[in-house]
């Protein structure tokens, strides 16, 4: 999966497959996760964020069950 | 005299390999600075330097203060001198070169001096040489990078020991990564076997990974681990099909019956190297144990009608009237008539005439012959046997593939093997490399000419005193070094490691080693006399190794560089509790955040069947 880069406190970069509504998380001590079945809004909001660890802590962490990859 | 602030004081004691050195007065206590620099006087460990003519000798301080006074001067000097003991290591030239072992002693009255940076550069530094790889660098000297000399480490064995937790596995992955530098070292080989599956995906594009029931997904590089039967020593077959043989004679009743299988197929697919008078039991040739099992099983099981001509056997009938003759290829018994003695109930059925008394041994090989998890190993995908013997491949392409691939590493990845034959099939592929690069010594690919490393994790659970790895583990740190073959152990539990292993380690990287006894095993199994330095073992910080031995010109104490973060392997500590605010934290789980509203077990029964830790849901 493709990943764009992005400027955080503690996310490297974040992906997203649309198909299969997976989000791609790489954090900055380069553990990566796959977050399943995440809708597409939440991915555009967690780009569009001010903050994206924030939104990652607020909105994503603790509702979308993920794996390590 | 321009050493002068290096000057710690004079020897005033000389017994064996130790020194009693009183501190001079006028020698400052604490801090001294040299060049600039400052160091601590009598740090346990450190390094001191006793100048005699044209060399050097070097010395460790082991023991520092009231306790290091000789017995004979404690009541004459109770508080007024300091001491310190030092063990003598090596000796220096004035050029620089160091080597350990001594050629003369020092004497009563000698100079003792600090050891600085650029000392200690002198000894330790050849960073130029391309057979030193650097793991880190030496503690308290940054500007120092410890070096070791991979001849000395393959050749001669070593040994990775730490408590869980200590960085084992970071220095396992440091040395790796040092050693697997495609440019420096072209034709690197190393084996890792892996019984969690933690290097895989730390060493994914410098290794081949084999694994049984590879994931074959797109985007996986596992590949399948087969290992034949007909690979294995008779002795080793037995251990993993048929069990333990109540006597000798149904013994070699098999044994005679597998040579003469090796003898039909060799027959028709005459392989180079041997021949039929050559031939035994444990040769390499394949059969086709299906239908050896199935020979067997109608020999022992197979009742028969006495009142027939040729006596033929009595199978028992399905429903559709047929007999119910069984399928070898699939392991599949046949099934035979009750046994009947009365003319009157019908036809006469009686028990078999063979004296044979394995039945339980062919109970258990059918089952493993039906049960795919032993497929790697009675189906081994292109070496499978047919009837006749014939085979799509030959063991020469299997072991190419570990050890003769592009890439310098092949992980065996040993999480799926059933836990029962576990040691048994370590054993079997350790025998098979060894036995193959013993034999093959003379050729390029031999081992000694391109010499392979072995890398045992986990050491202490297949390495203490009984299975049938140990022994092919000892033949290995024993001979292994004629024959290019180079061991490294690693195990957090070094007490149980089998003591003849240990003690035939040249190299030893000591992590944090807090129990006694463990402790105790490493500092006998070491060869320098250097009891002070495994004393420090309990207080190394993560990540710090004492390498003791020889691929390392003087003991080091030793800060590992970890690897990038991208080839760490698996196996940090979790996260219960993140120290980090929610919005910083780089943890996606642990005790403090809410779980999922809708968790999926069906997924963790997934990876659970799947013996894989990846879901099929994740994208690659």
């Amino acid at each position: 999966m493709n990943r764009q880069a992005v400027t955080s406190s503690n996310i490297a970069s974040i992906g997203y497959d649309a198909d299969s509504q997976t989000l791609e998380i790489e954090f900055l001590n380069g553990g990566v996760y796959q977050y399943f079945d995440v809708p597409q809004y939440v991915h555009e909001e967690l780009m569009n964020a001010s903050s994206h660890g924030q939104y990652l802590a607020q909105n994503i962490k603790g509702v979308y069950r993920y794996s390590k990859v | 005299m321009a050493f002068k602030s290096t000057y710690l004081g004079t020897i005033q004691d000389v017994s064996g390999t130790s020194l009693s050195v009183a501190l001079d007065n006028t020698a400052p206590s604490g801090l001294t600075y040299v060049d600039g620099e400052g160091y601590r006087i009598g740090q346990i460990g450190s390094f001191v330097k006793i100048p005699i003519g044209y060399i050097d000798l070097f010395g460790i301080v082991t023991q520092v203060g009231a306790s290091a006074v000789p017995e004979n001067q404690v009541l004459a000097q109770p508080y007024g001198y300091r001491w310190i003991k030092v063990q003598l290591i090596g000796e220096g030239q004035r050029n620089g070169s160091f080597q350990r072992g001594i050629s003369q002693y020092p004497t009563i009255s000698d100079e003792v001096h600090l050891v600085s940076e650029s000392d200690l550069k002198k000894i330790y530094g050849q960073p130029d040489k391309p057979y030193f790889v650097k793991v880190g660098h030496i503690a308290g000297a940054e500007s120092i990078p410890a070096l070791i000399d991979i001849n000395k480490l393959v050749t001669r064995h070593s040994a990775i020991v730490g408590t869980t937790g200590s960085g084992k596995s970071t220095t396992v992955a440091s040395i790796l990564n040092a050693i697997s530098d495609p440019v420096k070292y072209p034709s690197a080989r190393v084996i890792v076997f892996d019984l969690h599956g933690e290097y895989g995906h730390a060493l994914k594009d410098r290794a081949n990974i084999f694994k049984v029931n590879a994931d074959k997904t797109a985007g996986s590089i596992e590949k399948d681990l087969f290992i034949p039967f007909w690979a294995l020593s008779f002795e080793e077959l037995c251990s993993v099909s048929f069990g333990a043989f109540s006597n000798d004679k149904d013994e070699n009743y098999v044994l005679e019956q597998i040579s003469l299988a090796k003898k039909e197929s060799l027959k028709k697919y005459a392989k180079e190297g041997v021949s039929e008078d050559t031939l035994n039991v444990d040769s390499p040739i394949a059969f086709s144990l299906n239908k050896l099992w199935y020979e067997l099983y109608l020999e022992n099981f197979g009742k028969f009608y006495p009142d027939r001509p040729d006596r033929p056997l009595a199978f028992e009938l399905d429903d559709a009237g047929l007999e119910m003759k069984g399928d070898f290829s699939a392991g599949i018994p046949p099934v035979f008539k009750p046994i009947n003695t009365n003319k009157d109930n019908g036809e006469r059925v009686q028990h078999p005439t063979s004296n044979l008394n394995i039945g339980q041994q062919l109970h258990s090989l059918g089952a493993k012959l039906r049960i795919p998890r032993f497929d790697f190993l009675f189906k081994p995908g292109d070496w499978t046997p047919a009837e006749d013997g014939k085979t799509a491949k030959d063991l020469d392409s299997l072991i190419q593939e570990w050890i003769g691939s592009d890439k310098p590493i092949t992980i065996m990845d040993l999480s799926g093997v059933p836990n029962s034959i576990l040691n048994t099939i370590i054993g079997v592929l350790l025998r098979i490399i060894y036995d193959g690069l013993f034999w093959a010594r003379n050729l390029s690919q031999g081992g000694r000419n391109r010499p392979l490393l072995l890398l045992m994790e986990e050491a202490h659970n297949y390495l203490n005193n009984e299975g049938s790895a140990l022994p092919v583990v000892q033949k290995i740190v024993k001979e292994g070094r004629k024959y290019g073959i180079g061991a490294m152990i690693v195990s957090q539990r070094p007490s149980e490691v089998n003591s003849t292993i240990l003690s035939q380690c040249g190299t030893f990287f000591a992590l944090r080693l807090a129990n006694a006894i463990d402790r105790g095993h490493i500092t006998s199994a070491v060869t320098d006399n250097l009891e002070g330095l495994t004393s420090m073992l309990p207080i190394l910080r993560t990540g710090e190794a004492i390498i003791l031995g020889e691929a390392v010109k003087l003991p080091m104490r030793t800060l590992i560089d970890a690897p990038p973060k991208d080839r760490r392997p698996d196996s940090q500590d979790p996260i219960i509790y993140d120290e980090q605010e929610d919005d910083d934290s780089m943890h996606p789980g642990g005790w403090g955040i809410k779980m999922e509203d809708n968790p999926n077990y069906k997924e963790f029964l997934e990876t659970w069947r799947a013996q894989s830790p990846f879901v099929k849901r994740i994208i690659k």
